[in-house]
């Protein structure tokens, strides 16, 4: 596939500001690419009808995109690369334009119709949520380059270098050293259990999640072999679903900690002194 | 009382949209009031004047009469004489019209691919610069080129294409085509700076060559373009004056110096209204029908 000029390539691309042809209406639109490979006309009506049907455009056929919402835009544009059968169709920010409920919803569409057609998607987004729920394999690309490719879960759990840590999801840094095999020294002193392959005297940074980290008002709380951390609460930011605490650890920086609102859950306030507590298997120290 | 209060603004809504519309609309016209008195006074009443023209009678000295009104003049529009300027008139119009299209696009796709704003911006100056000198000195320049021991006769004779090309056909072609071009290079360079390339981009994508995607793609986009373009170059070209009376002599008259040699020497008025009267309820005609047939969409 490499060796062939990109225009001979079975590849098909979804732009991500659709490219539709203005002067030509939606039947037309999705059988360019068929017409342009001197496919036979009824077939190409066929297909192009049964694209249409598959994207759930049925009866705007003679629509121009003018006339058409966003949405409806999108579905237009997907359909006119489905339609050749491309080994791979890329995807480029597909739905980067729509809004919010629309994009969720064609999120799951785009992966209901990937399904049917069984071909591989390969698709560009900024988004990282929208790169969790919908792929198999995420690669993290960084100035160019490839990062780390792997499952979802990989990238999220495991992330390989501090880039990929930043750019999915939260994360709190925290700057130290190695200070001996799975041990880790925070700039204040403060020692911890982390995952690493770093060795001792290397200076790393400590990356956990937001949502691995739990509060206790006393140290005796935590249940035993977990990491424990002193600090005040120096913010707090409600988002309805969740409440946010920034938890300042002296000269080791802070965490964030995200605390699910739930029924019986203890509320802290600025000023608060409590005890922030990990897993070590949730925590991992990465090299510069 | 709120409810009151707030039913009678609803039944009022509508009265004070209708007056709201009705002002605006007014307003509207105030502002138009300028042009259409200027376009009624100098543009409709002279038509009119040469409208009624055509149906006068010619004096003994060629005055026209306001009187013994008929339509002999119209009548004399199917004489050969007619025919075979109108004719020669319109294949010149038509091959000017074509050969700036042409010359026009590549120059026009040229200028508006240019990457840099800055080196576009020089190259419309480059195509607009001719329209700051006079258009009779540039015919003259012309006149003079195409003359005896002008350089473009004198390169035609060394390379023994051709030899004096001053008043023949030719050199009226040459004069129309460097006059008109860039009224088909402008509109043609917006709609081609418009067009979004990442449609020309998709059309690759989806398997078509580089030819095909111009044909497809391209060209269909440009046509608000090679519309205006066009009507811009035939129109004048059809009724053009300077240019055939100066490089094409008296041996290419084209309409508009018969038009005006009916006016002048031959002291024939109603002959020259009418003339005039049929090129303009020709080309109006034409207008309509091209804007009815759907003109306006791209």
């Amino acid at each position: 596939m490499g060796l062939r000029p990109p225009n001979k390539r079975p590849v098909n691309t979804v732009f991500q500001s659709y490219a539709l042809f203005p002067h030509m209406n939606v039947e037309d639109n999705v059988g360019f690419g068929l017409r342009m490979q001197k496919v036979d006309r009824s077939e190409v009506r066929e297909r192009v009808n049964e694209t249409i049907d598959l994207v759930q455009l049925s009866g705007l056929n003679t629509r121009r995109p003018g006339a058409l919402s966003g949405g409806q835009q999108q579905r237009v544009a997907l359909a006119r690369a489905l339609v050749n059968r491309p080994k791979v169709l890329l995807l480029d920010e597909p739905l980067g334009a729509l809004d919010l409920k629309l994009r969720q919803t064609m999120q799951l569409e785009l992966k209901d119709i990937q399904n049917d057609v069984g071909i591989t998607f390969v698709y560009v987004t900024h988004d990282q949520e929208e790169a969790l729920t919908m792929s198999d394999r995420i690669g993290v690309m960084n100035e160019g380059k490839l990062v780390q490719v792997g499952p979802s879960e990989d990238i999220y759990e495991s992330p390989s270098n501090l880039f990929v840590a930043s750019f999915v999801g939260d994360m709190c840094f925290l700057p130290g050293e190695i200070a001996g095999p799975g041990s880790v020294r925070l700039t204040g002193g403060e020692i911890v259990q982390a995952k690493t392959d770093s060795d001792p005297g290397t200076s790393i940074t400590l990356t956990v999640r937001p949502e691995k980290l739990h509060l206790y008002g006393d140290m005796s709380e935590p249940p035993p072999g977990r990491n424990v951390v002193k600090g005040t609460v120096s913010r707090r930011t409600f988002y309805g679903d969740s409440l946010s605490y920034e938890v300042g650890i002296g000269a080791s920086g802070s965490f964030d900690v995200t605390v699910e609102n739930k029924p019986g859950m203890r509320r802290w306030e600025v000023g608060d002194e409590v005890v922030v507590d990990f897993h070590p298997e949730a925590a991992a120290a990465l090299a510069e | 009382m709120l409810s009151g209060e707030s039913s009678t603004v609803e039944a009022a809504n509508p009265r004070l949209e209708r007056s709201a519309q009705r002002r605006e609309s007014w307003r509207g016209f105030l502002h138009a009031v300028p042009a259409y008195v200027y376009l009624v006074v100098f543009f409709m009443l002279p038509l009119i004047i040469v409208f009624v023209f055509s149906f006068a009678s010619r004096g003994r000295t060629g005055k026209p009469v306001l009187e013994g009104w008929n339509v002999d003049s119209w009548a004399r529009l199917s004489e050969p004489l007619v025919r075979t300027i109108t004719t020669r008139s319109v294949v010149i119009a038509i091959l000017n019209t074509v050969f700036c299209l042409v010359i026009g696009y590549l120059f026009a796709y040229w200028i508006a691919t240019r990457r840099k704003q800055s080196t576009r911006n020089f190259l419309l100056i480059l195509v607009l610069i001719p329209f700051w000198s006079n258009f009779l000195v540039r015919t003259y320049a012309w006149r003079m080129l195409l003359d005896a021991d002008g350089y473009i006769t004198q390169l035609g004779e060394l390379t023994g294409l051709w030899s004096r090309l001053l008043f023949t056909e030719t050199a009226v072609f040459i004069g129309l085509l460097y006059g008109y071009l860039p009224f088909m290079v402008l509109p043609l360079y917006a709609a081609i700076e418009r067009i979004d390339w990442s449609l020309v981009e998709a059309g690759r994508d989806l398997y078509a060559s580089g030819a095909m995607a111009f044909r497809k793609i391209t060209l269909p986009l440009s046509r608000p373009g090679i519309i205006a373009g066009s009507i811009l170059v035939f129109i004048p070209s059809l009724g053009a004056y300077v240019t055939p009376d100066i490089l094409g002599g008296a041996k290419t008259t084209l309409l508009g110096n018969f038009i005006v040699t009916q006016f002048g020497a031959a002291r024939n008025w109603p002959f020259g209204s009418a003339v005039s009267g049929a090129i303009l309820i020709v080309m109006l005609l034409a207008t309509i029908v091209y804007f009815r047939t759907g003109g306006r969409t791209i």
